[in-house]
């Protein structure tokens, strides 16, 4: 039933955009996209690729959107029935329309009745979002509604129940004004000054039917935010608190949350440097007290370390660690200038980063520590936390260099070295695991032989004593600009302390690109690890097969 | 399964047989949304301009390797294009809180000319139906999308001039 209505809405949709043109869509405009990831599943059981009895599946969606003016609707169909192993995996199964709206938008306010996506401040009290990928999309269901009375001030309200995979549930509420006074006050807008502040209350409700303890139904969070910058200097920060929470995430303590997130940076011409610091103390924040892994979360907590875009070093990234972290991430980026004797003739980039996450230090409370020393933690105020002071256990330690040159036309190479120190214990929740030290460099040269055509090697080398030991990787890419891609790639765990687990995970992938469309087969091994946009991450099983997606926008 | 397969073909059948309308209706104007400047101020969509001459979008994020890699070889060429065109390009970063401070640095410590915009919420970004970046825009003197582009191979910039280029002649 739910299929026949969706594909009579967009039978109807295709309809009025093949034929309606002159009638009902004079002004209006139809638009949309279309995403599918299929897969063929070969078993293969030295990588841990499961024999499955659907072996093929598929992840399919489609937006539709429609804009009229100041109006606007749309909705997406989402077909995860038999989805892709990962996505069966995290319950991300399911078909249908989850997603719809219809909204107004004038110079004074904006109206949204149904689906939608947004953020209060940087997101540490609220902010749904969507990261198809990764199977994440926690937008809000209800209504959301924008006024800008004056030029400079936005007030956001925001009503309505939670998406979590594919049910609504959760309930969820909000407020926000931001007041931007480069805007308002044209004293300020004219100079170098840019000044703003903002303040946010996001609350949840869910009902107490616990037998043990009295919980609180009604959880409210606040947040204040300000930024200051002049000229090449920038300064913002977020203080974030909320009410005691018990829930599975802090093991049933009462305990306030708090967040704190500040970031400074000083550019110019060819230097920029950035400074980040982050606290989080009890601030896992989820509409139900019992859900876990990345299910109906309200916030977002950002994560201080680089999103490294090589493969090997982002086998051990950092994934944000609500309950509790403090750390802070410094990055320096430089242009040695062109035309100069170290610069060469195009100039040269070099870029160093550094980050490091500790865990909260923790006091804990005389009630929560049993006769025999054994820490009872639920129903406890948990323990008190000295604001500034760095645990003793280190989560996440990331040093990186890259350094970029062009030589000529032809020829440009990217070097790069990465210091990984991560706590898989703590990320990943593995009991017992030692952090894992890993070094890796990198080589990216590309080749540009002409015009439209060019190839790219990317070699790869990580040393490591633990996990799976040391990794090669290598990957040829010959592009055709601006349509063909084609790739080979193999990432060999040759150190692997266990001799049969030294695979080679190969991919044989090709691609055609024609303005927004987007086709790509490949065919390869995939290792089993964690996948992150954004400092999110999921688990990924290892896979092996043929893999063809196809992408379209209209 | 059948369901799956029909499913899937269907959608596939409908995005193609939209697809195909795309050259009827041949260009389109920009959605207003409401988004930022790298000073943080609020910039709708609408207000996107050059002067009756041709404009490029290109969408982007800190994160991004293609898209870095895209913007620093137009960086090379971008005055150039000016002269020849008078071109403007638009850089829309869809960085969220983890790393939209890091735009401003990244732009003045690469010299890009650039006008930058942050999409944090990633609405214009959906408004444009755009899935993955880096994903190209070419605006005409009216400021109607004429052309786009997704993803990137070294080289497809001199494509972009080139439709640039275009534009220009067909100008009355």
């Amino acid at each position: 039933m739910k299929h026949c209505k969706a594909i009579f809405i967009l039978l109807f949709l295709g309809y009025i955009s093949a034929y309606g043109q002159n009638t009902l869509l004079q002004n209006g405009k139809l638009s949309g996209n279309v995403q599918l990831d299929a897969q063929y599943y070969i078993p293969d059981s030295i990588i841990g690729a499961e024999d499955l009895e659907n072996k093929i599946r598929a992840n399919v969606f489609a937006n539709i959107n429609y804009v009229n003016g100041g109006f606007s609707a749309g909705f997406r169909f989402e077909h995860y029935e038999w989805p892709l192993i990962d996505f069966e995996k995290i319950n991300y199964v399911g078909s249908g329309i989850p997603y719809y709206y219809a909204a107004y938008n004038h110079q004074y306010f904006e109206v949204v009745v149904g689906s939608f996506y947004e953020q209060f401040g940087s997101g540490l009290i609220y902010r749904s979002y969507e990261s198809r990928n990764l199977g994440y999309d926690n937008a809000t269901q209800g209504i959301k509604v924008k006024a800008k009375p004056y030029q400079g001030i936005t007030i956001t309200g925001v009503w309505g129940k939670q998406r979590n995979l594919f049910v609504n549930e959760g309930q969820v509420r909000g407020a926000d004004a931001d007041i931007s006074f480069t805007e308002i006050f044209p004293i300020i807008g004219d100079s170098k000054f840019r000044s703003g502040i903002g303040a946010s209350f996001v609350s949840k409700f869910e009902k107490d039917q616990d037998p043990d303890y009295k919980l609180p139904q009604n959880i409210g969070a606040f947040a204040g935010r300000a930024n200051f910058g002049y000229a090449g200097f920038n300064l913002q920060g977020e203080y974030a608190w909320k009410c005691n929470d018990p829930s599975a995430a802090n093991e049933m303590i009462y305990k306030p949350g708090e967040a704190l997130l500040l970031t400074a940076s000083y550019s110019m011409k060819g230097l920029g440097v950035f400074l980040t610091g982050l606290r989080t103390d009890n601030f896992d924040f989820r509409t139900l007290r019992n859900a876990s892994i990345n299910n109906n979360i309200i916030n977002y907590i950002p994560t201080l370390t680089r999103e490294h875009a090589y493969a090997l070093p982002s086998m051990y990234a950092y994934s944000s660690q609500a309950v509790g972290q403090i750390g802070f991430q410094a990055e320096v980026t430089y242009k040695i200038p062109k035309k100069t004797v170290i610069g060469g003739k195009y100039g040269t980039d070099i870029m160093v980063n550094y980050s490091r996450i500790h865990g909260i230090k923790k006091n804990y409370v005389p009630e929560a520590i049993a006769a025999d020393g054994t820490i009872m933690l639920a129903g406890t105020d948990g323990y008190t936390s000295p604001f500034f002071a760095f645990g003793k256990e280190v989560y996440f330690e990331d040093f990186n260099i890259e350094i970029g040159r062009r030589f000529n036309k032809s020829w440009k190479l990217i070097v790069s070295y990465v210091y990984l120190n991560y706590n898989m214990e703590v990320i990943e929740g593995h009991t017992g695991e030692s952090n894992v030290y890993t070094h890796t460099v990198i080589g990216d040269l590309t080749y540009k032989i002409n015009d439209k055509h060019a190839l790219r090697l990317e070699l790869q080398h990580m040393n490591t004593k633990q996990d799976d030991g040391n990794w090669m990787y290598a990957q040829l890419e010959y592009s055709i600009a601006p349509r063909w891609f084609f790739s080979v790639l193999d990432r060999w765990n040759y150190g692997n302390p266990e001799k049969e687990k030294q695979v080679h995970y190969y991919n044989v992938s090709t691609s055609f690109v024609h303005k927004t469309s987007k086709f790509s087969l490949s065919f390869g091994k995939q290792y089993e690890g964690i996948l992150c946009v954004g400092g999110v991450c999921r688990v990924v099983p290892a896979s092996y097969g043929c893999n063809l997606s196809i992408v379209t926008s209209f | 399964m059948k369901k799956l397969i029909f499913t899937t073909l269907f959608t596939l059948f409908l995005g193609f047989s939209m697809a195909q309308e795309a050259p009827k209706t041949k260009s389109f104007s920009l959605p207003s949304v409401d988004i930022k400047t790298i000073d943080g101020k609020s910039f709708n969509t609408k207000d996107i301009q050059n002067d009756g001459k041709p404009i490029i979008i290109c969408f982007f994020a800190t994160w991004c390797k293609p898209c870095m890699v895209e913007l620093k070889s137009i960086a090379e060429v971008y005055d150039d294009w000016q002269d020849e065109t008078g071109v403007k390009i638009y850089a829309v970063s869809i960085d969220d809180s983890r790393s939209s401070a890091k735009v401003l640095p990244l732009v003045n410590g690469n010299a890009w000319d650039y006008e930058v915009l942050l999409d944090e919420n990633q609405d214009f970004k959906r408004a444009l139906n755009v899935n993955d970046i880096p994903h190209t825009f070419i605006l005409n003197a009216n400021k109607e999308v004429v052309w786009q582009h997704a993803s990137y191979a070294p080289g497809v910039e001199q494509e972009y001039i080139e439709i640039v280029k275009k534009l220009l002649e067909e100008k009355p």
